[in-house]
């Protein structure tokens, strides 16, 4: 059940990010002006964090906002895909790969003045187990204890090898907390990073401002070159643009209306990198359901989709193609984007062998930007294939998560799954998919526990097996689109982790 | 004020005739879907360009008329055949039914149309049907109040009276006097009504609560290409000219109608 529940919060997520699209055009979101000076970054986001507590409350915003910022972890992942040293500076895992040996700095400082140490720790992921309530904390199910060997070493010692919680890690459950600064998460987070909350303004900004703790003289740690950085929040994904254009924010975290972009390509006051992130736009195929159970029905209609016009059509050509539940930031990615190659012909062969010369079915998506164009791109597609699709835009999140996502009622939809390694999805077989494949399962538990050589291995087989038994059809990657004014610098193109990572940010004057 | 008449006429017949046609004929299929001519500007094929999807925007924007049209006749038929009988019960039926009715129409006209559209799509799902039931509830008490006073009228006039001193009962008085003399009213409402249906219909498009994709839509033509003011403000220009045509024209109708059809204006002229 765990991945059922870890994919529900990433739907969750999705939700915070993309449901103020929805509504594009009717707010006008954020109004305030940014007193400026070059020592302040303003950065413009869609979805606002409800408070600052992501122990209790889903939802992509606030760890975006906080994590790595505010809060820091023992590991990272960059924007690679990598995993490296956080607060811990180095780590060794015994050869049962069960104990894990976190070496600490021990020059890190919470905001409160508290200093970062072992006990920290153990203190940080008992809470995970005993006082989170979101669905990613059953991440830490598999830690068995942790140890404080000494002042800036702990140990934690998992029930059995798991190649998964690591990168778990990385993620908000990872985030350290010091015993004296839990009262009043919600308000006033208390962190080791560079940056402390400053204000609040609600339905407009978060402001922060450098954490005075975080670089002592001495320290390796350089001090963040903006001493104040202001999140700016917009309704709508034109009002954000318009913000970096008349000079209301410094950068765009990502852009979601993606044929607006070239107005900033051909503005050299602007700078427009792309990258990737983890979010798959899917076709779901309800798999449980006929004519859909019917391997060679899902085969066609995969065939009959021209992906690349897609991609084109509904987001102006940005994203990636990817062929299976994984972004190519994931170690085990193959490229199997080929798999399916626009081939109307052979999807009319193959829907006839199965015995459907014509068919309707309804495509109940997520009212979203992303995924009203996409289905108006399939319909077309199967349309010459003889499928007439009936395409129903659901309220999202609560009636899509109701009648697709809980219920199971529908034939085909299609929503962003954006939570890290959610290809475990596909192993249970009451996930929406409705895809109940034993190969499947027994790869991704064997995978969890296996060495890491055959942990790719294994993964590799599972995305290749979904691919070849059609179980949804992946139309793309979503892309990361940030924009930004010329002098900023240290911006990650591709969107890995939860966080809008603020850390390497430094400012470059125009020479 | 002939020229209110005519000019909304035009305006409406235009409109109607590019639906009727849309129905047999359209330059292009407009829900073909073809990634390697987006965004053209007009061209001899194109011409109004095409949008992000390499749709033809002149055949979109002839069946949405079809869409437009649509709604308006169901939602303004539905809030006439439910606001007529009851606007003349309010004023021939007891005093309390009249009160009821009065009252009610009251509830409904302080609840925003759209906002009661938004919750019925959010409950049965976005689809036109959703739409022209909300805007054609929404509008019914304009209709009952309408009929309500036309009917009070009715009932003082003489030929009313000596009908009933001739013993004929409520019913046949208002099958024979009552509807056939209000009916004038209710065609000018009729069209102010359209327009305001018009209007809703796409506003629900446009916040993705009206029809339903691939339909062409000019609410949802605009939501469409929200996004592209900036690269190309032709797509959004198109259906928000077409949206501003009919609107004008059936309120331009609806001011040449009430011309004609009122009496006293006629005579204070």
């Amino acid at each position: 059940m765990a991945a059922r529940r870890s994919a529900l919060s990433a739907l969750a997520s999705a939700a915070v990010l993309a449901a103020p699209l929805a509504l594009a055009g009717c707010t006008a979101g954020s109004t305030a002006i940014v007193a400026g000076g070059p020592s302040t970054l303003a950065v413009g986001f869609t979805a606002e964090p409800q408070n600052f507590d992501f122990t209790t409350t889903d939802g992509a915003a606030i760890p975006q906002a906080l994590l790595y910022n505010v809060y820091e972890t023992l590991v990272k992942i960059d924007s690679d895909g990598e995993i490296t040293g956080g607060l811990a500076e180095s780590w060794d895992v015994s050869d049962d790969r069960t104990v894990y040996d976190f070496h600490l700095r021990d020059d890190a400082t919470f905001s409160n003045g508290e200093p970062f140490t072992a006990s920290d720790v153990e203190f940080s992921v008992e809470r995970v187990k005993q006082d989170w309530t979101i669905s990613l904390q059953s991440g830490m199910d598999v830690v068995d204890r942790v140890e404080v060997v000494g002042e800036y070493h702990a140990r934690v010692v998992l029930s059995r090898p798991s190649n998964s919680w690591l990168r778990a890690m990385t993620t908000r459950i990872g985030a350290m907390f010091d015993p004296s600064g839990v009262a009043d998460l919600a308000n006033d987070p208390v962190g080791t990073g560079p940056y402390d909350v400053e204000s609040r303004r609600r339905g407009d900004a978060v402001v922060l401002t450098r954490n005075p703790e975080y670089s002592r003289p001495g320290s390796p740690r350089p001090e963040p070159d903006y001493r104040t950085v202001v999140l700016k929040y917009y309704a709508d994904a034109t009002a954000l643009n318009n913000a970096l254009l008349s000079g209301g924010i410094d950068v765009i975290s990502g852009v979601t209306a993606p044929d607006s972009v070239p107005q900033f390509e051909a503005d050299n006051r602007f700078r427009v990198l792309q990258g990737t992130t983890n979010g798959e736009v899917v076709l779901a195929y309800n798999n449980r359901r006929a004519p859909l159970d019917d391997v060679r029905v899902r085969k066609a209609l995969t065939y009959a989709v021209d992906r690349k016009a897609l991609l084109e059509a509904a987001w102006g050509g940005r994203g990636e193609l990817i062929g299976s539940m994984v972004p190519p930031t994931d170690p085990w990615f193959e490229d199997l984007s080929g798999e399916y190659p626009y081939d109307p012909d052979r999807a009319r062969r193959l829907l006839r062998e199965a015995g459907h010369e014509s068919l309707r079915l309804n495509l109940r998506i997520a009212n979203l930007p992303y995924a009203v164009s996409s289905a108006q791109v399939v319909a077309a597609h199967l349309k010459k294939v003889g499928v007439t699709v009936d395409i129903e835009p659901l309220d999202f999140p609560a009636v899509w998560l109701q009648q697709v996502f809980t219920d199971g009622d529908y034939d085909m939809s299609i929503v962003q799954h954006v939570e890290p390694q959610d290809i475990t999805t596909f192993g249970d077989p009451e996930f929406y998919w409705g895809y109940d494949s034993e190969r499947v399962q027994r790869l991704l538990t064997e995978a969890d526990t296996a060495p890491p050589r055959e942990y790719i291995a294994d993964m590799r087989r599972v995305a290749r097996t979904l691919s070849d038994d059609a179980a949804a059809n992946w139309l793309f990657l979503f892309p990361n689109i940030v924009v930004a004014k010329n002098e900023v610098r240290g911006l990650q193109a591709n969107q890995v982790s939860e966080s809008f990572d603020l850390t390497g940010l430094r400012r470059q004057e125009p020479s | 004020m002939r020229g209110n008449l005519v000019v909304g006429g035009a305006l409406v017949g235009v409109v109607v005739v590019t639906a009727l046609v849309s129905l047999l004929w359209t330059p292009l299929d407009p829900q073909a879907v073809d990634a390697s001519v987006r965004l053209l500007g007009p061209t001899s094929q194109h011409l109004l360009g095409t949008d992000k999807f390499g749709r033809d925007v002149l055949s979109q924007l002839m069946v949405g008329a079809q869409t437009t049209l649509y709604v308006g006749i169901v939602a303004v038929g539905l809030a006439a055949v439910a606001g007529v009988p009851l606007g003349v019960l309010a004023a021939m039926g007891p005093r309390w039914l009249g009160e009821l009715v009065l009252r009610t129409s009251d509830l409904v006209l302080a609840f925003p149309a759209l906002l009661l559209a938004i919750m019925l799509a959010a409950v049965y799902g976005a689809s036109t049907l959703t739409a022209m039931i909300a805007i054609g509830v929404a509008t019914v008490p304009a209709f009952a109040r309408v009929a309500r006073a036309g009917t009070l009228q009715v009932l003082s006039r003489e030929y009313t009276l000596a009908a009933r001193a001739g013993g004929r009962s409520r019913w046949w008085i208002a099958w024979r006097h009552v509807l056939p003399n209000v009916s004038g009213m209710v065609v000018v409402q009729s069209s102010v009504s359209f327009a305001m249906a018009v209007l809703a219909e796409a506003a629900l498009s446009f916040l993705g609560f009206g029809t339903a994709p691939p339909t062409p839509s000019w609410g949802r033509m605009l939501q469409e290409s929200q996004e592209l003011l900036a690269v190309d403000a032709r797509l959004a220009l198109v259906p928000g000219l077409a949206i501003a045509a009919v609107v004008l024209g059936f309120n331009l109708l609806g001011d040449g109608l009430r011309d004609r059809f009122d009496p006293h204006l006629e005579a204070r002229r």
